[in-house]
């Protein structure tokens, strides 16, 4: 065996992963990541860093050369990947990890990413205090890490601040089949689901939106421990099992000082203007900055753990909320949350777009209901 | 008495600091394989040296006007710097070289990685890799005074710049005792010139890992082994500054400075792990409004006791 082998070999030990999530592929998004944290295998947050690419959820004609730019962008070696349901990531991550060991090497001439002609060229405009700076056209998504998979918002930055965004157009999907959502839809359509079972995916909604936020504010750490609460929890771990450590991560993560100094101001939204938006969760009821929002997740997570063993009573889908607000095919939660983020991001900079995407965190996969609703109607 | 130029300290300070430098990468993996509920195994808190093979093999990358040589330039400077300013650091009774002004050469080093990570942010041709960039110098103007006046307080209170004299100034008492706040402040710089855990900011995962995310192959691994060489280089530093270097009762001088750089590196790599990433936007008011003005004081105090007598 020569040294390039071994040293192949040896590298493919371990590989990152670049996990790109189509829309509708939450469930498979959840296995993956579950999959990655219990192996030690990195995620990537670029195509520059990663080993292996996995596709995450169902196949999306509308966006399918994403993944093809990313996977040009990356360097060998390397395998793409593809999962379309949860069962198969684990075989799939197995395969690309012995595909990774044995694959074709050396001499390699250098990638050349982006033949697509790269980003455009920035062009001058007045500033924030009426300089004049170069603008930058810029999309955010749809396979941003840790964002809602699918969301795209056009923005005109200058230097870090946004100057402008935008709605991108939704993506034409399959069928739409929101996770998060699932036992309300089963409600409304006059199936009996039990109380428990609602609360179970609630909490782990707001836990994986938690997660993301705790990864965007760059406090790694607390997003691996909110994503393994939420991972038991949707195993169907008992309430004694995690109500304790949740309230940990409350402590942790609510009272925390130090987030609660880099995160209050941003993206300000009172109840009266959620309720006039047509904005009704936790979002809603927090009224207020990014800190009021994650400690209402919190506050909410902690109080759905406490009825994990109500099975007795069934879910009444208009008096509980979903996740997101209040459940309604025809204008979904995740419809009015994504509709007032160019509102809320213009004149932030960079990173205090990302908290407020986060601490909204709409579900893309949402709106998709409404279109196919209308689309048959 | 310290022996400085021996010429087998040359190569023994880079392989030192590489040790520190992969004991804290190990330490980092294995508190965050507990966090994740992973098995803690020796060989398991090992893999991120995996990085090495995998920047063997990689293809080169390369990106449609990009500024390759400034690139290049950027991505070496980091871990050159970190590796060069442990030249003035004594370890036990030996140090490489005993310069006059070897505070300075420590703080001249770690200045040069400003020039580095911009470099690196701009060499790309990449929104979230420049942004990375400034990120990296707004964070640079709100660690830098105050850090600059930790090291002038140590400076200060042994009344001169040669990093030996400072550690043989300290007669059992150590300046971390009578100079807690500077202690810090050094402390914290040295996380901000790692630009790691809390002052990851630089490379952030909202923007797409920042100046780490379009670098590939080596330049990858030399910008990631960069940032714990420093972190190893700083920790190292903090024992001569303010913990009275090899100084101990018992143990031989070079156990000594081996043991108080483990604990200085340990506690640093614990700390990572405990706060969100320090945004510059809100570290800069921090940081000139509290720190810098409450650094001076600090220098204050060595001064007055040192006009005293």
């Amino acid at each position: 065996m020569g040294l390039t082998d071994f040293l192949v070999r040896a590298a493919a030990r371990r590989p990152s992963v670049l996990l790109v999530t189509m829309p509708g592929g939450t469930p498979v998004r959840l296995a993956a990541e579950r999959e990655l944290r219990c192996r030690g295998w990195a995620e990537a947050s670029t195509p520059a860093g990663a080993d292996l690419l996995l596709v995450a959820g169902p196949d999306c004609p509308a966006l399918r050369s994403g993944p093809d730019r990313l996977w040009d962008d990356m360097s060998r070696p390397r395998v793409r990947l593809r999962a379309e349901t949860a069962e198969a990531v684990a075989p799939v991550l197995d395969e690309g990890r012995a595909r990774l060991g044995e694959t074709e090497r050396g001499p390699y001439g250098a990638v050349d990413p982006r033949g697509h002609g790269g980003p455009p060229m920035a062009g001058p405009g007045e500033d924030r205090d009426g300089l004049t700076l170069d603008r930058l056209h810029l999309s955010l998504g749809p396979f941003l890490a840790d964002w809602p998979a699918g969301l795209v918002v056009r923005v005109v930055l200058q230097g870090d601040v946004i100057r402008r965004a935008r709605l991108g157009e939704p993506y034409e999907t399959g069928p739409a089949d929101p996770f998060w959502s699932r036992p309300w839809i089963r409600a409304s359509a006059g199936e009996p689901v039990p109380v428990a079972e609602a609360a179970r995916r609630r909490a782990a909604a707001h836990l994986d939106s938690l997660g993301r936020l705790s990864a965007v504010a760059g406090w790694p750490a607390e997003a691996v421990a909110a994503r393994r609460l939420r991972d038991d929890l949707l195993e169907g771990a008992p309430a004694d099992a995690v109500l304790p450590r949740t309230m940990r991560l409350a402590r942790r993560v609510g009272r925390s000082r130090s987030l609660y100094r880099l995160t209050w101001g941003i993206g300000p939204l009172t109840a009266a203007d959620a309720h006039a938006a047509g904005v009704s969760g936790p979002a809603a009821r927090a009224g207020g900055d990014v800190p009021a929002r994650y400690r209402q997740w919190l506050s909410d997570t902690l109080d759905d753990m406490r009825r994990l063993d109500d099975t007795t009573t069934l879910l009444d889908p208009v008096a509980e909320e979903s996740p997101r607000g209040r459940w309604d095919t025809q204008r979904p939660p995740s419809a009015a949350l994504a509709g007032l983020l160019p509102r809320l991001l213009e004149g932030t900079e960079l990173a205090a777009a990302r908290l407020v995407v986060a601490s909204l965190d709409p579900d893309p996969d949402e709106p998709a209901v409404r279109r196919q609703e209308v689309a048959r109607g | 008495m310290v022996d400085a130029g021996k010429w087998w300290t040359l190569p023994v300070a880079p392989a030192l600091l590489l040790g520190f430098a992969v004991l804290a990468v190990a330490g980092k993996t294995a508190l965050d394989d507990r966090g994740a509920g992973r098995s803690v195994t020796p060989v398991g808190v090992l893999r991120p040296l995996l990085a090495v093979p995998r920047a063997l093999v990689a293809q080169p990358r390369r990106l449609p006007a990009s500024d390759r040589l400034l690139w290049r330039l950027g991505v070496v400077t980091v871990p050159v710097a970190a590796v060069l300013s442990t030249l003035v650091i004594p370890f036990g009774n030996h140090v490489v070289a005993d310069l006059s002004v070897g505070v300075v050469w420590f703080n001249a080093m770690e200045v040069l990685t400003w020039a580095g990570l911009w470099l690196a942010g701009w060499g790309p041709n990449a929104a979230f890799s420049l942004v990375g960039g400034y990120r990296f110098l707004a964070q640079g103007l709100a660690y830098e005074l105050p850090l600059m006046f930790a090291l002038i307080s140590a400076a200060t209170g042994a009344q001169s710049l040669r990093v030996t004299d400072i550690a043989g100034a300290q007669h059992g008492l150590w300046y971390a005792v009578w100079m807690p706040f500077a202690f810090a402040v050094h402390l914290t710089g040295v996380l901000a010139f790692s630009f790691l855990g809390p002052f990851a900011y630089p490379a952030g995962r909202d923007i797409a890992d920042g100046v780490l995310g379009e670098t590939s192959g080596v330049d990858r691994l030399l910008l990631r082994a960069g940032r714990w060489l420093w972190l190893a280089a700083g920790a190292a530093m903090a024992v001569p500054l303010f913990l009275g270097g090899g100084a101990g009762p018992g143990l031989p001088a070079w156990a000594w400075s081996l043991v108080k750089t483990v604990l200085v590196l340990g506690l640093l790599v614990w700390v990572l792990r405990r706060l969100p990433a320090l945004r510059a936007d809100r570290y800069v008011e921090l940081a000139w409004v509290v720190l810098l003005p409450a650094a001076i004081v600090q220098v204050l105090v060595p001064a007055l006791v040192d006009l005293g007598p």
